[in-house]
Formats: structure tokens, sequence, C-alpha cells
């Protein structure tokens, strides 16, 4: 097993796992096993999308964000499948999200994604050449070097807060949260949601946040005294103390009651059917992609 | 882009400080400074109090010697939003009119 983060940002076996799929210009997936592990699709070596247990896909992040509906998910999803079209030009045609919105929760997406991966663990990588065969995947695809550049930040930055880790539950602290005060950002939605239970992953699962974003927050709101820790034997206590009757009732603690993790993935997929790869144009057509100077940039080993 | 004197331009994700996109001048420390850049927004919006008496934040102007930084904020419609920034050379460029200039071009970004 392979231990791919480090408090320098280095990324391991990824790097070179991506960096061997780009030079070879693969389409295919890359699959990773180990926690969470995932697969990564790679379009012309370019990475198109990236499929985690540890991270929610742009489908998580459109939907439970309410950014985009899930009527009109499902009327697209339809559409799409039954003229063998492309989801992202059914979700803009309909005038549910702009492509350069689009595009940017893609990028974010692949983003939170490798970070996720390259926090986690590798036992084993497996490049499996074949269609790219993913609902919405970004086209063309982000470069394996910048990805991997930005993954290093971001775990360098982690590195440097406190109380980062994102598998903490958390609570809201005792009255932390006065009258009038105004929480932006969606710490309100976090505080809501804060009940002992969650650590900042689930968090981002149950309001469609990237998982980065929602720990950087969660660190924030920790440092500002909103959040705080619990252990698990503190957390049970809490949640116990929530559900528990006033008047002392004799019902049993429902902490003793099998735990399901709540908001993980899973359940129910919707199947793609393979064909033509979906693709978005390049709306944020202001700015050009970047530029190849970033493939010589990468972390510190 | 169409800004006289625009040396590079970026689009940062603020929730996370990433550069979605970015073309011209910058250094390869421009990761850094992008990261830089977003909480400087963060701490903007806090300055404007609670309530936000005067609205949401729109732009922030960074003015020096030899450059002007214009920071235009895009509907935080997905996390905290997008930051289209432009640095701008100062020697070349009206102020005023790169501000106008840069709000003109910022709805098309998302579209």
């Amino acid at each position: 097993m392979n231990t791919t983060e480090s408090e320098d940002g280095s990324v391991g076996p990824l790097r070179e796992a991506l960096t061997v799929c780009a030079a070879a210009g693969m389409t295919g997936v890359l699959r990773v096993t180990g926690d969470p592990g995932g697969a990564i699709h790679i379009a012309d070596g370019l990475v198109a999308a990236i499929e985690t247990p540890g991270a929610p896909g742009p489908e998580v992040l459109l939907l439970r964000s309410h950014r985009v509906s899930e009527s009109g998910w499902d009327e697209a999803f339809a559409a799409a499948a039954a003229s063998g079209g492309r989801m992202s030009t059914e979700l803009t045609r309909r005038e549910m999200i702009g492509a350069g919105e689009l595009e940017w929760l893609l990028r974010t997406a692949l983003a939170d994604g490798m970070f996720v991966l390259a926090s986690g663990t590798v036992d084993e990588y497996r490049a499996e050449p074949g269609p790219v065969d993913f609902v919405l995947p970004l086209q063309p695809g982000a470069e394996p070097d910048s990805l991997l550049a930005e993954t290093s930040r971001r775990i360098r930055v982690l590195a440097a807060q406190p109380g980062r880790s994102g598998r903490d539950r958390i609570v809201a602290a005792t009255g932390a949260v006065q009258p009038g005060m105004r929480l932006g950002e969606g710490q309100d939605e976090i505080l809501a949601l804060a009940d002992g239970r969650r650590a900042a992953r689930d968090l981002a699962f149950a309001l469609g946040r990237g998982v980065y974003a929602t720990m950087l927050q969660v660190a924030r709101m920790k440092q500002a005294g909103l959040l705080v820790s619990v252990s698990a034997r503190a957390a049970d206590a809490a949640a116990a103390q929530v559900r528990r009757p006033a008047a002392g009732g004799d019902l049993p603690m429902i902490s003793a009651l099998p735990r399901r993790q709540r908001d993980a993935p899973g359940g129910p997929r919707r199947q793609w059917v393979p064909g033509r790869a979906p693709e978005i144009r390049t709306p944020l057509g202001l700015l050009r992609p970047r530029a190849a100077r970033d493939a010589g940039s990468g972390e510190t080993s | 882009m169409a800004v006289d004197g625009v040396r590079s331009a970026a689009l940062v994700d603020i929730a996370t400080g990433m550069v979605v996109r970015s073309d011209g001048e910058e250094g390869t420390d421009f990761l850094t400074a992008a990261a830089a850049l977003a909480d400087e927004t963060r701490v903007a919006r806090a300055a404007l109090g609670p309530g936000r008496p005067g609205g949401d934040l729109e732009e922030i102007s960074v003015i020096t010697a030899g450059r002007v930084h214009l920071s235009r904020i895009l509907g935080p419609r997905l996390g905290e939003g997008l930051l289209l920034f432009v640095d701008v050379d100062r020697t070349r460029v009206n102020i005023a009119l790169a501000s106008l200039q840069v709000g003109q071009l910022a709805p098309a970004v998302l579209a």
C-alpha cells in the first residue's frame, strides 16, 4: 500500500500513472484501488472525469446544491439518452446551467476528485483502454500536470491548517451563534447539519460542495469557534442528548442502534449509454486553457 | 480580452482558490497568488459588515504604481462564486474604463 499524500504536497504514484497515460495519449480508465480509490477517466491523455466514493461528482454537486432540479436533470438525462446526444448539451440547451458555469463545475469536480484520491492510499492501479463512459466528462479534459499541481497545492494548504481532517466528526459549538449574527458562504448550512455525526466529507456530499472546499470552510469555522470536533464517544452522547425525551423517558439510547453512513455515495445509479463521449465546448473562451507552461511545474517531492 | 493594457487574466474559484482558467504573463507562482485572491475576496466580504447594507461585493481594485488588479466577482450560484481577475498595466489604462469593460465582459464568462 502506498500513502499518496505527504504534507509537502507530493502525490506519489498517481503522478507516475497519469504521466504514463498522458504520454501514451491513452483513452480509457485508470482504475485506482485503495482508500477511497476510484476511476480516472482519460481521453487522449487528458483527464475527463474522476469517480470516487470519497468525493461528490458533478451530478451530486448540481443536484444537492439545488443548482439543477432533480426533475430537470431526469428530463435532460432521458432526452440525451433517447437521442444519443450529450448530457452537457441538454443541460445548456434547456438553459438549466450556462456552458461556462458547467465547465467551472466540471473542472473543480475533477480537482476535488484528484485531491481525494491523492489524500488517500493507493494499493494498485490499472489502465484499461476503452471509450470514455461517464455522463458529464470535461472535454477536452484537463492536463494531468495542471491537476496534480493543484492537488499538491491543496495538500500543502491543508497541512498548514489546524484541525484539517476530513473524517473528524464535528458539532456546532454551544452558544457560538449569537442572535443577529450573519453567517456567509454557506456557514449556516454547515452549522445546521453539524450534529456530531457528520464529518466534513459527509457535509460535502449532503450540501453538494467539494470536499476540499468544505474541509477549508470547516477549518475556518473551527478557528472562529463555531464548530468543534467530537470523539466517537462524545458524538454518540451528543446525538443521544438531542433525541432523548426532555422528561427522562425510557426510550432506548438512539446511539446504540446500528449506524448508516449518512449521505454516503451509493444507491442506484443511472446507466449512461456509451456512444459518443459527451463534450462541452469551451465557453470560458475569454481565456485559453492553461498552457504547456505547467508541464514542467510539479509538486515538491 | 477586450481590455486595454491587459497583462494576464484568470478565473479563480473562490471556495478553493483554484485557477479554473488563465491566460497571459503570470509567473509560475500564480497558483499561490490566486489562492490569496480568494482569501482577499473573503476578507473584503467580511469587511462589508453584517447585513451588507451597501449590497454584495462586486469588484475589488488593487492599485500599485505600475499595475491595476481588477477582481470581478461572478454570481455565487455554485459554492462561493467565481473571480474574474485581470492584471492591467497602469500606464496603459484608464482605471474606470477598464473596470467598466471587465464588468461588461463578466456575464459572458458563465453563459
